[in-house]
């Protein structure tokens, strides 16, 4: 029989057609690595959170590789440094996306990245989790794919009011923050919203961070009759003059707010280390410790396995670390569990999540709600009780 | 609430009017309005706390070296930001390269030194509450430092050269002065002022590399409103812009007084253009 050239022609097409028909193409995919972009400010000055959130993603990453992955399949890291520059971090999440083809992004870990990355990953479908805390970077409606393992900057304002009004029991308060976009956006909402809860704004101000004398300010807020001052800046400079000038004054009014009032430069800030009593950043259920120096059970777990991995908590935070641990184990469990790792998929898994026990906190998402931290894990800290990334709870917890 | 606002009023007036002297420390002997004084101010700062605090250094050897640092810094604006524009000074392009030198100074310090305030140690270990030396120390070096500029003037022969440098450059060079160098011995002296002045301020403003900028601007005014060059006029200056700051802080309080501070800065400069103890010079045809 002769054979033409087309007939061979023909049938190598069909061999080969065949041949990749009966290729295990699932098996390709249930094989491969879950890729996790990772958008971090390695280096320039905002690294100090990304130090920490790093131990704790490297920690999950090994702990999960270690015990033989997710259904088989090693997760791979595709670290990226933005330097904290949302240009780099932009550039980066493109890179990711497109090149690098991650299955779920960590990150950005500030507010000032995500905001130029979230429309980006949005319009990718790209899974991304990140502890930014500005409201707008979450919106289900506009980024079905965002969600946030960190409280908000209104859950923060939430708390610090409930500290004030319903275990401080104070009904007037000084509101101060420094001359910051962030300063007079959050002064505003927390006048706002204590207004609303009915108690007695006696004195409000932004101040620049650079002011070197803090006592007009306070004097005001003393003869306002202010009897706890509110804090919303992010300088440890303008902070430590207002401890100064309170114990200059004689006065024993406490500081609520913001959590860099317990960052550690203000033990070499303060005139004296008594200066920095009495103050009460904003901290986490879950990585206070009590009266008897006991956190809780999960998380003294966490840092006994921690310590055993030899990573270093005391030059950090513990928060930092357990959402680290937190953002790998949640893309690990929704690709276990939807099956893949399809975008949809894992997005659908995040969205039925009503309570995930993580280390940092317990989560709730649902397909309208993407803020997954409680408000009621928020808690306020004795500042200047640090140790090893934990804090003391601050008076009025039982 | 009155000895609070004499208290940080001077101490704040002091250190803004030895900014406003580097300013006119270097205008002098280059006819340049050399942006970079705030930054001498805020590494006088940084270089103190660092040579104290974190190396250890014994006090009267820190201040030393942070004098010396700030001299050589002095010096390097001169080479590179200076020096390169003297001949087109009437298209101002010192504005533009003095503000790059600046702008770099305080890049690298935050890169260096960290974007945070720093400590600044105790120095004299004397007083308390409005009597405490964070207070009274610029006043003192304020004063030291004018009583040390007017002797130098008035009575050293290098002195007397920066005098006739600054009266009339040419007519100098013409008696065979040395106009580069003492071009650039102003510059380092300029540079010893700023580190006088931020050192002696330590630990009011701290060691922050965001100083700078802040005292690039508040070093500014007095030189505006006591007149370009005129030491005597930046002292005064300088000394009540930083009262009437603090008295607008307490009175007026947060962002308003800065926005007092700059009306009356524009009100004074609407009524006396020259600077309150400027004089309109005739030029000679």
């Amino acid at each position: 029989m002769a054979v033409s050239r087309r007939e061979v022609l023909l049938g190598s097409a069909g061999a080969l057609g065949a041949a990749s028909f009966s290729f295990p193409a699932p098996a390709i995919a249930q094989s491969e690595p879950i890729k996790i972009g990772c958008l971090a400010a390695i280096t320039g000055p905002s690294s100090a959170p990304t130090v920490g959130f790093n131990r704790g993603v490297n920690f999950a990453v090994d702990a999960i590789n270690g015990s033989g992955g997710v259904k088989g399949r090693k997760i791979e890291l595709v670290m990226r440094d933005t330097q904290g520059d949302p240009t780099k971090a932009v550039n980066a999440t493109q890179e990711l996306i497109s090149q690098a083809k991650v299955h779920a992004i960590w990150g950005p870990l500030n507010s000032g990245e995500a905001l130029a990355t979230t429309p980006i990953m949005a319009r990718a479908k790209m899974p991304d989790l990140h502890p930014c805390v500005v409201e707008s970077l979450i919106d289900p409606a506009k980024y079905p794919n965002a969600f946030r393992i960190a409280p908000s900057n209104n859950q923060w304002d939430d708390a610090v009011r409930n500290y004030c009004l319903k275990i401080l029991k104070v009904k007037k308060v000084a509101v101060i923050g420094d001359t910051t976009g962030y300063g007079v956006t959050a002064v505003g909402a927390s006048v706002a919203a204590f207004k609303k809860d009915g108690a007695e704004v006696v004195y409000q101000a932004n101040v620049d961070s650079t002011q070197p004398d803090m006592t007009p300010d306070m004097l005001r807020a003393k003869n306002a009759g202010a009897e706890a001052i509110v804090v919303w800046s992010v300088s440890t400079g303008m902070e430590a003059r207002m401890f100064n000038t309170r114990a200059a004054m004689n006065w024993d009014v406490p500081f609520v707010g913001h959590p860099s009032m317990a960052s550690g430069e203000l033990a070499g800030l303060v005139a004296k280390p008594e200066n920095w009593k009495k103050v009460y950043a904003i901290g986490y259920k879950s990585c206070s410790y009590d009266g008897a120096g006991k956190l809780p059970q999960r998380s003294e777990d966490l840092v006994a396995r921690l310590a055993k991995a030899n990573v270093v908590l005391s030059d950090t935070l513990l928060w930092w670390v357990a959402g680290g641990i937190d953002c790998i184990e949640l893309i690990a469990k929704a690709v276990a569990e939807s099956g893949s790792t399809d975008s949809t998929g894992i997005i659908k898994y995040w969205n039925t999540l009503s309570s995930y026990p993580g280390y940092f906190g317990n989560y709730r998402f649902s397909p309208t709600e993407h803020n997954g931290y409680l408000t009621e894990e928020i808690v306020m800290s004795e500042a200047s009780t640090a140790k090893n990334g934990t804090f003391a709870l601050a008076p009025g917890y039982t | 609430m009155l000895a609070s606002i004499l208290a940080s009023g001077l101490a704040a007036g002091a250190i803004y009017a030895l900014v406003g002297v580097t300013y006119n420390t270097m205008f002098s002997t280059s006819r340049v309005m050399s942006f970079t004084a705030g930054q001498l101010a805020m590494l006088g700062g940084v270089f103190g706390s660092m040579f104290t605090l974190k190396m250890g250094l014994p006090i009267v050897v820190g201040f030393l070296l942070t004098l010396l640092c700030c001299a050589i810094i002095g010096i390097i604006t001169e080479f590179v930001a200076v020096r390169p524009v003297l001949k087109s000074l009437d298209q101002h392009l010192y504005v533009l390269s003095t503000l790059a030198v600046a702008l770099m100074i305080q890049q690298v310090a935050a890169i260096k030194w960290g974007t945070e305030p720093q400590p600044f140690p105790r120095i004299v270990g004397i007083g308390e509450g409005i009597l405490d030396e964070k207070f009274w120390l610029p006043v003192a070096a304020c004063a030291i430092t004018i009583v040390g500029l007017e002797y130098l003037y008035r009575r050293t022969l290098v002195g007397r050269a920066f005098l006739a440098i600054a009266e009339d450059n040419f007519a100098a060079r013409a008696l065979g002065l040395p106009e580069r160098n003492l071009r650039v011995a102003s510059y380092a002296l300029a540079g010893v002022i700023g580190g006088i002045a931020g050192f002696s301020g330590g630990q009011l403003l701290l060691a922050f590399f965001a100083n700078g900028a802040l005292l690039n601007f508040y070093g500014f005014v007095p030189v505006a409103l006591g007149g370009l060059g005129n030491n005597r006029g930046a002292i005064i200056g300088g000394l009540a812009l930083g009262l009437f700051q603090q008295a607008a802080n307490f009175l007026v309080g947060g962002i308003f007084s800065s926005v007092a501070v700059f009306t009356l800065f524009i009100v004074v400069l609407l009524a006396a253009p020259q600077g309150l103890f400027g004089a309109s010079t005739a030029r000679r045809v």
